[in-house]
């Protein structure tokens, strides 16, 4: 049928017309709807995607639900958080990762004061400040850090008494240990170089960490801006290049195919008892539990200096609660962040979850495998990974990946300070 | 593609599609004198408005945003040319434009051999022909960073694992951790994935070649090789210029293998343009990879019009 010959067919064209115009109007209409976290308007939307505590708050959130029946409350686990703030719709309340890229969020004023709350004065001073480590919104308490998740070089006990192995608390013990174990052909670490991330969370920012002023570093390095460079007093390629030489020290003491393996192999290894160490978090030891694995495992700060006084563990704002300037329920939000801040909730997910309590009488970990760092934490012996203060616009994980895989530390700590100062010259 | 000095191939067929051409266009115009149905119109309208509003104006309001400091929401300032001085500067966008180049230029040449291989056997009389054209398309069903996936495990558990029990060194290892090597990965899962497609364009061109032509060439004495180069290559350039143009377009926008396989690792070592861009949305730096976004979108167009005015007039689509 040619549509264009007089209309013999059922469809008149006057019927064409119509059917078109309808097609046109619903495409527009497609467009301008407005979709997002704010689908359900008579609802409180709880933003929370950590993936493995999304059926501990759903419960939660079952429970709150009994006991406010005026409040209803989405969990919503997907929406992108950039994306909700782009179009003036963001989450009522949030309960999530803090980092930078989170900070910036709250550096452009996005995100409610909390202080009046009586919650934001229970936190420990030396855990809210984690916050600030960050760039802020001058005078605004916009974050209350929920859980802290502290990493350091997890061990297998079993391996480590068999062999008659202490713990080491300073960076020639540490090595001793490692050749100890290579001689009795035993894999001292589990190296997972394939996914970068594992390398800048575990060898890099432990080593970091262990060996200089992070915070400093970075206040210093964001001052300088545009000016870090081989001749700032401050820079990469000055600070950092011992640290990642020490680092590339134990390169030799991970197994022959580190360079192939991933996150998950390093989990599947260590709960095989297929090596002694592995520089990971307890995100790990809660992968490692849930394939069975009935190895004795624990954990140690990573000594890097000969001073056991250095000794630190790393820390990051796992959760952390906040309700932004634009929500549409600040009030119930409030009323759900408070019910949140209750021991009766935080205490389990702690527990469950491997993290560390936020607040002054939050109870220390007994958990076997993380307890050994309630000590560091309680003494504020801690930092926070020094990758996670790096812009991820500057592909540094890669570059780390490079300097582990041969390249020379000096060149690339040297495109560091490049982009670091580009990213400056252009913000 | 474009050897035409040969005694075989007929040289009226170049006029005789430019008369064909000619026609098509008296056709158009005394068409164009006659009133055209609105419906048409509105047929086309939906379409053109969402993807007005869908691509052109974001498009257009991206690349008005690299010419600010924006981080994708909040305060933004204009910086001028700040954005696009800073790529020249940055050794990270200068790679991965070399590195997107030189990928798109060597998948697309391995592609379309393999391709048109392919649809060479395929397309004679072989048994099982249908069943073995099913077999050679499947992996065009399989979404490209599952491929990815799979192919990783394959590269850095199975292939080293057989290589060390073989005693072959330079398998034992994987590729993927090899800066200098894991690029010859992304090509060959690249190609892998696909070849299917690109074959079925050959495949097409290859069955509108009619069974006389190459008789009569027998006739004439032309082996194999001179029938193939001298009557099957002329009559498909047009499938091969459409392939060449369609595949670099989309080895020059290379995602999801990569990220699946190498993420851009290792190092930097493989990390294409789209990967910049993309990064710059959740590393909030959206202003500047808008003005790489630009540049990029400049440099696909210049390529796509090197390629036709090469190729212009001299592609057949058939006998």
């Amino acid at each position: 049928m040619s549509p264009s010959s007089p209309p013999r067919s059922p469809l008149s064209r006057r019927g064409l017309l119509a059917a078109g115009g309808l097609l046109a109007a619903a495409g527009l209409a497609g467009c301008g709807g407005n979709g997002g976290s704010g689908g359900s308007s008579g609802s409180v939307i709880f933003y929370q995607s950590k993936r493995e505590a999304i059926q501990y708050f759903d419960d939660l959130l079952g429970t709150f639900r009994k006991e406010h029946q005026d409040i209803s409350v989405v969990h919503d686990i997907a929406t992108n958080l950039s994306a909700s703030f782009v179009r003036k719709n963001p989450p009522d309340i949030a309960c999530q990762n803090y980092n930078l890229e989170m900070a910036r969020f709250m550096e452009r004023g996005a995100l409610s004061d909390l202080a009046d709350m009586p919650e934001a004065v229970l936190i420990r001073d030396d855990v809210q400040e984690l916050v600030n480590w960050y760039p802020g919104y001058e005078g605004r308490t916009s974050v209350i850090p929920f859980s802290v998740a502290g990493a350091a070089v997890i061990y297998n006990r079993r391996i480590f008494e068999e062999q008659h192995l202490e713990i080491p608390t300073t960076w020639d013990e540490f090595t001793e240990v490692c050749e100890k174990l290579q001689k009795a052909d035993i894999t001292p670490i589990y190296g997972t170089f394939g996914d970068p991330w594992t390398v800048s969370q575990g060898l890099f920012d432990y080593t970091i960490g262990g060996m200089m002023d992070v915070r400093g570093f970075f206040q210093r390095v964001n001052e300088l801006g545009e000016d870090v460079g081989p001749d700032s007093d401050t820079s990469f390629q000055k600070d950092m290049l011992k640290p990642i030489e020490r680092m590339l020290v134990l390169k030799k003491y991970h197994q022959d195919d580190a360079a192939s393996r991933f996150y998950g192999d390093g989990n599947t290894a260590m709960g095989n008892g297929e090596a002694a160490m592995l520089l990971q978090g307890p995100w790990a030891l809660a992968e490692i539990e849930k394939a069975g694995s009935t190895e004795d495992l624990s954990c140690f700060p990573l000594p890097v200096t000969d001073d056991p006084a250095d000794l630190k563990i790393r820390v990051n704002i796992d959760l952390s609660l906040w309700i932004p300037e634009g929500a549409d329920r600040k009030d119930e939000a409030r009323e759900l962040l408070s019910f949140l801040m209750t021991p009766e909730v935080m205490d389990p997910y702690n527990k469950a979850l491997l993290a560390m309590g936020t607040t002054k009488d939050a109870p220390p970990a007994k958990d076997p495998r993380i307890a050994p760092m309630q000590k560091y934490y309680d003494d504020a012996a801690f930092y926070q990974g020094a990758s996670q203060f790096i812009p991820t616009t500057i592909p540094f994980t890669n570059y780390l990946q490079s300097i582990l895989f041969g390249a020379d530390p000096k060149t690339i700590l040297a495109k560091v300070d490049n982009d670091f100062a580009s990213l400056a010259y252009r913000s | 593609m474009s050897t035409t000095t040969s005694t075989v191939a007929d040289p009226s067929t170049g006029s005789a599609d430019t008369t064909r051409k000619r026609g098509a266009r008296r056709d158009s115009r005394s068409r164009s004198t006659r009133r055209v149905d609105p419906v048409y119109y509105l047929f086309l309208f939906p379409a053109l408005a969402i993807f007005t509003l869908a691509i052109t104006l974001p498009a257009v309001l991206g690349f008005a945003y690299s010419f600010t400091n924006s981080i994708g929401f909040g305060d933004w300032e204009f910086i001028g040319l700040r954005n696009y001085v800073a790529m020249f500067r940055d050794q990270g966008i200068v790679s991965a434009y070399l590195f997107t180049l030189g990928f798109a230029l060597v998948t697309v040449v391995v592609v379309n051999v393999l391709a048109f291989i392919l649809a060479l056997g395929l397309t004679s009389r072989i048994r099982l022909q249908a069943a073995l054209r099913t077999v050679f398309v499947l992996p065009m069903v399989i979404s490209g960073i599952i491929i990815a996936f799979v192919f990783k495990f394959l590269f850095s558990t199975t292939l080293p694992s057989i290589g060390s029990a073989l005693g072959i060194e330079s398998l034992s290892s994987s590729i993927l951790a090899d800066e200098s090597l894991a690029w010859i990965a992304i090509v060959v899962v690249t190609a892998w994935s696909t070849i299917p497609s690109t074959m079925l364009i050959y495949i097409a061109g290859l069955v509108t070649i009619p069974d006389e032509v190459y008789e009569a060439a027998s006739i004439d004495g032309a082996g194999p090789a001179k029938r193939l180069w001298n009557i099957t290559l002329p009559l498909v350039s047009g499938f091969i210029v459409i392939n060449t143009i369609l595949g670099f377009k989309n080895y020059l926008n290379a995602y999801d293998i990569v990220v699946g396989l190498t993420d851009g690792g290792p190092g930097t070592a493989t990390r294409t343009v789209a990967m910049s861009i993309f990064k710059g949305f959740t590393g909030g730096d959206y202003g500047y990879q808008m003005a790489n976004a630009f540049v990029f979108f400049l440099i696909s167009i210049v390529i796509a019009v090197i390629q036709l005015s090469i190729t212009r007039g001299k592609a057949s689509f058939g006998a």
